[in-house]
This record gives C-alpha cells, sequence and structure tokens, in this order.
C-alpha cells in the first residue's frame, strides 16, 4: 500500500516502480488541498483500491475513469453531493464495470446520484449519513448488489422496484422516516438481514413471514402498534360487491353470455380471504387489520391483514368480544409458520 | 489485537464477539466489533461484573430500570451517554439494564469487554413490553480463530 504521499510528492511516487504497482492507495484521512490530480490512473495503473474518506474532497472527478482495475472507492466523509460530485461517464467507463464496492456515507447526497445507478457489477453501496429523501426506482438497475446501506437519511418510503435486486443481502434502512413497507420486499428471497430500527413504522406487511431466509430483523425505536386494533378503515361493500360475493360463495352458475362484459371480469377479480377458517371473497371492499404474530415465541409483531370483513378476523370472534383482547387462537397456525421462519428478531 | 483485522476479514450482519483470553476460568476477556449501525438487545449480566473499554469509535450506552415483575409497558430509560475511544465503563446487575449500540453510519466501532465470573447467557428484554427472554452468547471467534457454529445459535449481545 501507498500511504498519504503529499500532493507535491506523488509525481516522484509514481515515477519509482515500485509504486507504480501499488494496488492500494491511502490518502485517508489528510485534508487534500484541491481535487485529486488528472494523472492517477496514469502513475497507479494498478490501483485496485481507494480511499479518500476525510479529505475534504467536493468532487470525484474523471481522473478515476481510466483506473480499469479499482474495485474498491472508499469515500467518506467528505463534502460530495452537489451537481457532478461523480463524473460523467462513470457507468461506461472501465471504472464502471470493475467497481464492487463503493463507500458515499457521511456525504451530503440529497438524491441517490443517478450516475452511479448503471454500475451493474456494484456489490457494496452505503449511503449511511447522508441527506436522502428517497429511493429511486433505478436503484433495481445495481443487478448484483448485494449489501446496501442506506440508514441515517430522511427517507420517507421504500419502492417497490428495491424488492428486484435478486441478490440483495443486507439491507439497512435504519434511522430514517418510514411509514410502510411495501409488500413487494418479500421478494427478496437472498434476504438474510433487514435493518429498520428508528423509524415510523406502525405495522409490517404479513407478506413478511415470506422472508424465508431472513437471519435479523431489527425493528426496535418503532411506532409499533402494540394492543389490538380492529377496523383500521373499513367502507361497507356496495350492492355489487354483495352480489358478487353471493354468487361466488354460493357457486352460482353463469355464463359469460348471461352478463354484460364488465361484470364478467369484476366477478374473476375476487380475492380469497385470507382468513383459512373463512371460505369467504371479497372484490373491493376489505379490512385492513392488525394482526399479531409472535416470532419465536418471543415477540408479537404486528403484521397488517386483509379480511373480507371485520367479523372475519378470528374463528372465535364475535361482535361481542373485546375489541383490546390481544390473543388470538388464529394466529397459531401463523405462529409456528413465522418462527420456523423467522429466526432472529431484534426488538429489544 | 487490531480490531480492524476482525472486522474487515468478513460481513458479519451484527456485531460479532471475539474471545481473547478465559483466565483460568475466573473471567472473560473479549473484543466486540461494531458495524455501522449495529446494536445490542437490552440484557442484563448474570449476576458478573462488566467492564468496556472503547479501542476504536464510539459507543452508545442507554441505562433502563429493571422492568416491573408483571410489567406489561414501556421500559423505563434512566440516562444514556456516547462513550468516546479510550472510556471505560461498569456495570452489574445491581445498576441496571443496559443497551449498547453504535449508532454511526460512517465509522465502525472496537471494544474490549471483561466480564467476572464468565457467563455464556443472560436475558434480553423487549423494550415495549419489559418481556424477557433467556438467550446463549457465542463467540464469532476465539483467540484469533474463527468459531464454526457461530451462526447456528443466534449470537445475543455483549
Amino acid at each position: 500500500a501507498v500511504r498519504s504521499p503529499r500532493p507535491e510528492a506523488w509525481g516522484r511516487a509514481a515515477a519509482s516502480r515500485g509504486r507504480r504497482a501499488a494496488r492500494r492507495l491511502v490518502l485517508s484521512p489528510r485534508r487534500l488541498a484541491g481535487p485529486l490530480p488528472a494523472g492517477l490512473a496514469q502513475w497507479f495503473p494498478a490501483l485496485e483500491e481507494l480511499d479518500v474518506s476525510g479529505t475534504g474532497l467536493a468532487e470525484l472527478g474523471a481522473e478515476l475513469l481510466a483506473l480499469p482495475r479499482l474495485r474498491t472507492l472508499l469515500a467518506k466523509n467528505n463534502r460530495l453531493g452537489g451537481p457532478g460530485s461523480l463524473p460523467k461517464g462513470l457507468a461506461q467507463a472501465p471504472l464502471g464495470r470493475s467497481l464492487r464496492v463503493l463507500n458515499l456515507s457521511g456525504n451530503r447526497f440529497a438524491e441517490v446520484p443517478p450516475a452511479l445507478l448503471g454500475l451493474r457489477g456494484l456489490q457494496s453501496l452505503s449511503l449511511g449519513g447522508n441527506r436522502l429523501h428517497g429511493i429511486p426506482p433505478d436503484i433495481q438497475e445495481l443487478r448484483s448488489l448485494e449489501f446496501l446501506y442506506l440508514g441515517g437519511n430522511f427517507i420517507t418510503s421504500i419502492p417497490p422496484e428495491l424488492a428486484n435486486l435478486p441478490s440483495l443481502s443486507y439491507l439497512v434502512l435504519c434511522d430514517n422516516k418510514i411509514q410502510s413497507i411495501p409488500p413487494q420486499l418479500a421478494q427478496l428471497h437472498s434476504l438474510r438481514s433487514l435493518s429498520l430500527h428508528n423509524n415510523l413504522l406502525t405495522y409490517l406487511p404479513r407478506e413478511i413471514l415470506n422472508l424465508v431466509h431472513l437471519e435479523e430483523l431489527s425493528l426496535r425505536g418503532n411506532p409499533l402498534v402494540v394492543r389490538f386494533v380492529r377496523d383500521l378503515t373499513y367502507n361497507p361493500p356496495s350492492l355489487q360487491e354483495l352480489a358478487g360475493r353471493t354468487i361466488k360463495t354460493r357457486n352460482v352458475p353463469y355464463a359469460p353470455s348471461d352478463l354484460p362484459e364488465n361484470l364478467v371480469r369484476y366477478l374473476s377479480l375476487a380475492s380469497n380471504c385470507p382468513n383459512p377458517k373463512c371460505g369467504g371473497v371479497y372484490f373491493d371492499s376489505c379490512v385492513r387489520q392488525i394482526k399479531f404474530v409472535d416470532f419465536c415465541g418471543k415477540y408479537r409483531l404486528p403484521l397488517m391483514h386483509y379480511l373480507c370483513s371485520p367479523e372475519c378476523s378470528s374463528p372465535c370472534s364475535s361482535a361481542s368480544q373485546s375489541s383490546t383482547s390481544q390473543s388470538e387462537s388464529d394466529s397459531e397456525d401463523e405462529a409456528s409458520v413465522a418462527a420456523r421462519r423467522m429466526q432472529k428478531v431484534l426488538l429489544g | 489485537m487490531n480490531g480492524n483485522v476482525l472486522l474487515t476479514n468478513a460481513l458479519s450482519f451484527r456485531y460479532t464477539r471475539n474471545l481473547v483470553d478465559s483466565g483460568n476460568g475466573k473471567f472473560n476477556l473479549m473484543i466486540l466489533c461494531w458495524g455501522e449501525g449495529h446494536g445490542s438487545s437490552i440484557h442484563d449480566h448474570t449476576d458478573s461484573h462488566c467492564f468496556m473499554k472503547i479501542l476504536q469509535g464510539n459507543l452508545k450506552e442507554t441505562l433502563f430500570e429493571w422492568p416491573e415483575k408483571k410489567g406489561n409497558g414501556e421500559m423505563v430509560k434512566k440516562s444514556e451517554r456516547v462513550l468516546r475511544e479510550n472510556q471505560c465503563a461498569y456495570i452489574n446487575d445491581s445498576i441496571g439494564l443496559h443497551r449498547v449500540e453504535n449508532i454511526s453510519h460512517t465509522e465502525s466501532a472496537v471494544s474490549l469487554h471483561l466480564y467476572s465470573p464468565p457467563f455464556d447467557s443472560c436475558n434480553t428484554f423487549d423494550q415495549r413490553t419489559g418481556h424477557k427472554h433467556k438467550v446463549k452468547m457465542t463467540f464469532y471467534s476465539k483467540f484469533g480463530e474463527r468459531t464454526l457454529c457461530a451462526t447456528a445459535v443466534p449470537q445475543e449481545n455483549n
């Protein structure tokens, strides 16, 4: 490794044969007087890792583009974030193909820089401790991403496109302003660790139980619903819905010639009530309800369910049952599934 | 021991506990390596003395009161502080419970822990309810060697 050469000595360092073969260059944490020199790729053509963290840089320029072997770029704690912080043509350059690890934490990015979304080989990206208010749907372009750290920003919501990252194993979203998790995140089959602590979550989508490889889930510091909540919102079903439900549940026979085309289509959209003990269906009118699931016999997590009616919350529930009941017998099936699948929950 | 060596060797999903010395059975001395955002559960110390020194970075310690016997409410925070490099802290069960976290999103942290007598299980607590749960504690490495079964049993805390 070459350690912190003074800018005026770089020419001398590059001239020495030993230095030309350098694979790792650490400039951190010395403050640099100006931007990185233009001759960087010429002087250190074999460079695989470059650490410019804490050097005060306001931009990373074209001098990086010609580093054909660079795999790791660490640029934490700088002044990056304005337009032109990353060089144009980043994804198309040799650097764009070789880069595997990019750490831009502790900078001033207000949005995920579009320039880096073309880095199809990138495996690890950190933008922790910046000023992000959201995640662009095009994050799905980072096809090789395994590790994504976005903790400590101002993110309010998660785009469902994040679930299209096939290799994502480690997702950190702690210390943000997230109010809900899109159910599509359950498609992240490779996810091993999900960090959601210190956000604004009141419940989780029930699909989270589908993340079979999830080993860790941190949820502390969220205003999670603790007591049973009935009927968050429920608009009574329309006459059309009631008729549709009757046709479906009573198996009333009909042929496409019997009904206008729009009603035939409507009838095909019936969803089954997820309550396994109810054979009901619903169309548009459903109840969003919080149901508690025990994980590892340890914690009760509120998951959001869609049920066909307020009466459908549990097999032994009725209108007379206390609305503050916390134990639900029909959550046992769910709980044993959950306990098997979710090995560890960090709620503390 | 250079904590950086332990940190850069493997991407662990959470902080790692690395045993340095088991002191003739009278104490355990270990190094904990905390990645960005890593934190422990709220836990007790099984009637042992616990000393902690920050070797690198910063760790936030939040102290909690023991929950009521039949408690079913939010646990009560007593105090919190950020421990800086080279600072030391001490806790035992008569002082209370605590949670330790690396709240930095840019820096990892390394801490040195001394427990006497040694213990391999403790209770973790749900902050929202005070409900406690006994867990076994495991080591990511012992005396510089990676332990093989570390991922089979969930590591819980320091």
